[in-house]
Formats: structure tokens, C-alpha cells, sequence
């Protein structure tokens, strides 16, 4: 088993939704963030501005598990490459080796707060207790490691049912993210791999990375975009799950 | 106008589409990579020539060098300092796999090893211990520690070249660059405990730094000229090197203070057949500096390959 997931270039919206489910999910400071929409400009009409939603590609030959003199780098069975930062050093080898950048060290200086000066929000205090995030070391995608093992114990299949699927994926209003296990051949992610190309960011590295592409045409074309309801319907699930979850954690302080 | 809002929104996250530079081993506190990997050369190299010429001051200078400055800084990088022991075996066996478990290895075997060696080698106690033990303690621990100062001078440019996503540092090229530069560092240094009135003689390490002059000159300029044909990434650092906002170091530091100004010294006590020791002592400044930029310019234009190069045409 390998988790995986496909991109679908040409769904993507650029509505930064996986971002921020991200930033809640994981409580993430303020400086840091772990999936990114990188853009460009090209001369191509109607498509000027272009963008790429990245994370850690969670890579089978992964360097920065190599290089990590700590071992606090490791690599699953399922193949999800992630930080134990009781382990980590700070070194910050593995952020300089990664050749796609997705990594980050986390510095006091990157957690100023929601609203800096001011006191802390209780979302932030609670995700502080959640989610502590250990100053001085390095942090990155997981995949939502958590969410897959505390729903594949339920009986769960993470691409599948929400509840063990990573919260980028669920968020996605234009579906753009497909999640599923890259060694199954029936899959989604392989039938699309197989199907639509995909294709992974510099394969000549010999990282094989687990995050693919599909349909090299880049753009937020109105016929890309889902139809409005069904963006608000996706949307709305998302936030009703986090604010229930939100309610249950306050509760039970 | 809504278009031009989001258009400079999206602006900020223009980060991997165009080449981007390192910054964790430069900047703010990746300064202190920098003075330590300066460290690592000078006091590998110092070491690695002392023992070739025999110079127990040599030695102590070189450890001394590689234990108090260079360990500390690396060492007050890490995010959490404390922790550094779980780089090491039992806690990690990370060194089959990883450069830096290795270096930090190699160098906490040089320290043990050349620190028994400089005991070994120090009169009074080689007097107190006999000949007969003191001697070959003193050879063993210096092999020892040779092989180890020898890893400890070139494992941080084995730790670069595998960096795949900085084309510029990706060379096989660079781990003989940084050991022979280190190497370089060593001869200059000696001189300078020679002149001291330490136990070297000025006269042959000045000859040695000759070679290893011509040989740094000649290793340079291929790596340069190599690394320029393997990736347009790689050529856009040799630009920045060249012209850029590095050139002033790579010039002035690198090229003036580190390779022309001894050269020009050497070429001189070479026609003229005596050393001043003014011009020796500048030679040493000179090539110290340039040790400084060197390794500042090898760090300052480490340049990632964009994500997509075919937008970027890298």
C-alpha cells in the first residue's frame, strides 16, 4: 500500500480551500504552511495567471529520510514520509535537500499569532494543546497521517470516506484532489495516473514523488469551475465538520 | 481591477517558479553554517598538513580549531542544540545513509583520536610515558586522527553535492574543491605557526602552498566551467558569481585575497628566493579570507531548479 494523490490541473479553481483546511486541520501559525498554490504569469489569453497547489510529495526515495542524521525523518509502510519532532535536531538538511521545497522549519519568529499583539484566539489556544507545533524543529505535509490511521481503525478507506481522507482532499469544491492507494491498479488515483497521463514533478531526481498531475491544461476556465452549488454545498460540509469538532473540543474544557 | 487584486495577491506565493535561492545555510543564522564550514576546512586542512610535516603545534592549532569553533557553531545552529547527541549511534544509525551523521562522526573520532595523539606527542608526558609506549601511541592515534580530520574536511562537500535540487552544488567536482581548498588553508595556516616559532618549517609549507595554489586555481576554474554546461540553474549561479550580487566576494574575497594576492607573494619569494615575513603574513591573511569567501560564495548561490522548468525555461 502507498497513499497517493492526483491533481487534476485543470479543476483546480485557485480558491485556496486546501490551504486553509490545512491551516485548521493542523492548526498551522501563521508562518508556516504546508500545501501551497504556487502561480505564474503567461502570455496565453484568458489563462495569464497559472498556479500549481503543491505539498510534500511524500516521495518513495525520499532524500530528506536519507539525510536526516536524527532519523527524526521516517517513512511509513504506507509510504507517508513524516517529522517525529521529539526526534528532530534542526539541522535543517532535509529542508535544504528537498528538491521541491516542501518543507519548513518552524521559528518562534513564524508563529506571531492570528492577530499579532493581541491576545491569542481560543481556536489558537486550543490548537496549541491539539496540535502543538515544536519550535526549532522542521515541519511538512503529512498527508494527515492521524486522520488516515484513526479512520482506517474505524474500518474506513481513506479516498473514500471522508473521515479518513486527508482535509485538502475534502475540501476541494472543484474535486480537483483525488486520494487513494497508488498500489492498487484499481484505484482512482492509478485509473487516473493510467488514464490521464500523469505525470510528477521532476521525475529525473529519482524521488518518485506520490503526488501526480493530470491534465497539463493549466487554467481556471469557466467550464473547469463546479457549479456554484455544488462549490457552497462542498464547502459548507467542510466547515459544519470543523465547527462541530471545534464545539466538542470547548466542551470538554 | 478586481483581476489586478487578485493578480498581486497571487504575487507572494510566486515562490519555486523561478529560481530560488537557499537561504537556511546563509541567512540570518545560516551565517554560522557559513564561519563553520570555514572552520571545517582550516582546521582540517591545518591538521592534515601538520601531520604530514610533523608539526605537533600544527596539530593542536588544527584540533583546536576543529573542536572549539567549528563543533560549537554547528552545533548553536540546530534548532535544538541539546538534542545533538541523537545524531549519534546508539541513538541514530542515520550515518549509513546520511553525510552529516557521517561528519559529525568523523569528527568526534578526530577529536578523541588527535586529542590522545597530542597527548601522546607533548614532551613532558611522551618523557613520563617512555619512548616505547609514547611513539607508537603517537603514530596510531595520528593515522587515527588523519583519517578522520580527512573526512571531517571533505564530508561537507558530499553533503552539498547531494542536494539534486541545486544544480550548482550537484557536481562530483565538489568534494575535492572543498578538501584541497581546505588542504590550501592548511599549508597558509602553517605557515603562520611557523612563524610563530612553532615547530614547522616556513620555508618548505611555503612551497607546498605554491602547488596547492596552481592546483586550487586549476580546480576552480574546471568546476566552474564544468558546472556551467550541466543546467541553466547552475549557469545562472556562475552568473551571479561573476556578475551578480556575489561577485564582490567572489572577486574581491575569492579571487584577489584568496588565490591572486598569494600567488603573487609566492611568485615573488620564488624570483627573489627569500621570504619577508610582512609579505608571508599577508599571504596568510590574504589566503584565510579567502578560505571565508569561498565557502560564503559556494552557499550564496546555491540556486533550487524551479518546479516547472519548462515555464520558468530553466
Amino acid at each position: 500500500m502507498r497513499w497517493g494523490m492526483v491533481i487534476n490541473l485543470a479543476k483546480c479553481t485557485r480558491c485556496h480551500a486546501c490551504v486553509a483546511a490545512c491551516r485548521i486541520e493542523h492548526f498551522l501559525p501563521l508562518g508556516m504552511t504546508w500545501p501551497r498554490l504556487i502561480a505564474w504569469e503567461t502570455n496565453i489569453p484568458g489563462e495569464e495567471l497559472t498556479t500549481l497547489p503543491v505539498r510534500c510529495n511524500q516521495c518513495k526515495e525520499a532524500p530528506c529520510v536519507d539525510v536526516c542524521p536524527a532519523e527524526a525523518t521516517k517513512k511509513r509502510e504506507d509510504g507517508i514520509v513524516y517529522v517525529d519532532n521529539d526526534k528532530c535536531v534542526g539541522c535543517r538538511y532535509c529542508v535544504v535537500v528537498c528538491p521541491y521545497q516542501n518543507r519548513t522549519f518552524f521559528s518562534r519568529d513564524k508563529d506571531p499569532g492570528f492577530f499579532p499583539g493581541h491576545e491569542r484566539t481560543r481556536f489558537e489556544k486550543v490548537g496549541r494543546k491539539l496540535y502543538p507545533h515544536t519550535s526549532g524543529t522542521t515541519e511538512k505535509c503529512n498527508f494527515c497521517m492521524e486522520r488516515i490511521d484513526a479512520g482506517t481503525a474505524k474500518g474506513l478507506k481513506p479516498g473514500t470516506d471522508r473521515e479518513a481522507t486527508p482535509a485538502c482532499v475534502n475540501t476541494c469544491q472543484a474535486r480537483a484532489l483525488t486520494f487513494g492507494d497508488l498500489d492498487d491498479p484499481n484505484s482512482e488515483v492509478s485509473k487516473l495516473i493510467k488514464g490521464k497521463n500523469g505525470f510528477q514533478l521532476h521525475p529525473e531526481y529519482g524521488t518518485e514523488p506520490s503526488v501526480y498531475y493530470i491534465d497539463s491544461k493549466i487554467g481556471n476556465a469557466l467550464s473547469n469551475v463546479a457549479p456554484r452549488e455544488a462549490q457552497t454545498a462542498s464547502h459548507m460540509q467542510h466547515l459544519s465538520t470543523q465547527e462541530a469538532r471545534a464545539r466538542e473540543i470547548f466542551r470538554k474544557k | 481591477m478586481p483581476q489586478m487584486a487578485t493578480r498581486q495577491w497571487m504575487a507572494t506565493h510566486e515562490w519555486m517558479v523561478k529560481p530560488m535561492h537557499q537561504k537556511e545555510w546563509i541567512e540570518r543564522r545560516g551565517i554560522m553554517i557559513w564561519i563553520a564550514e570555514t572552520f571545517t576546512s582550516l582546521g582540517s586542512g591545518l591538521f592534515l598538513v601538520s601531520l604530514f610535516v610533523n608539526s605537533w603545534w600544527g596539530l593542536l592549532v588544527g584540533w583546536l580549531i576543529i573542536m572549539f569553533l567549528k563543533l560549537p557553531l554547528h552545533i548553536a545552529y540546530f534548532g535544538k542544540p541539546w538534542r545533538f547527541y541523537r545524531t549519534m549511534p546508539p541513538f541514530s544509525n542515520a550515518w549509513k545513509t546520511s553525510w552529516f551523521a557521517r561528519g559529525i562522526l568523523f569528527s568526534v573520532f578526530f577529536g578523541t583520536f588527535a586529542f590522545i595523539q597530542l597527548l601522546a606527542g607533548q614532551p613532558d608526558i611522551a618523557n613520563w610515558l617512555g619512548s616505547s609506549i609514547a611513539t607508537p601511541i603517537y603514530y596510531v592515534f595520528g593515522i587515527l586522527a588523519g583519517l578522520n580530520a580527512l573526512g571531517v574536511g571533505i564530508y561537507g562537500g558530499f553533503i552539498m553535492n547531494y542536494v539534486k535540487g541545486i544544480p550548482f552544488w550537484n557536481q562530483g567536482l565538489l568534494p575535492i574543491v572543498i578538501m584541497l581548498a581546505g588542504v590550501a588553508d592548511g599549508f597558509g595556516l602553517i605557515m603562520g605557526v611557523g612563524l610563530a616559532g612553532g615547530d614547522a618549517s616556513v620555508h618548505w609549507a611555503e612551497m607546498g602552498s605554491r602547488y596547492l595554489l596552481l592546483i586550487n586555481i586549476l580546480l576552480i576554474v574546471t568546476y566552474l566551467i564544468s558546472a556551467g554546461y550541466t543546467s541553466p540553474t547552475a549557469k545562472l549561479s556562475i552568473q551571479e558569481l561573476i556578475k551578480g550580487r556575489t561577485s564582490f566576494m567572489f572577486w574581491g574575497g575569492l579571487v584577489f585575497l584568496g588565490l591572486a594576492v598569494p600567488a603573487v607573494i609566492s611568485l615573488f619569494g620564488l624570483i627573489s628566493g627569500e621570504e619577508a615575513n610582512a609579505l608571508l603574513i599577508t599571504a596568510i591573511a590574504a589566503h584565510t579570507l579567502g578560505a571565508f569567501a569561498l565557502k560564503y560564495c559556494l552557499l550564496k548561490v546555491g540556486i533550487y531548479r524551479p518546479l516547472l522548468p519548462k515555464i520558468a525555461a530553466y
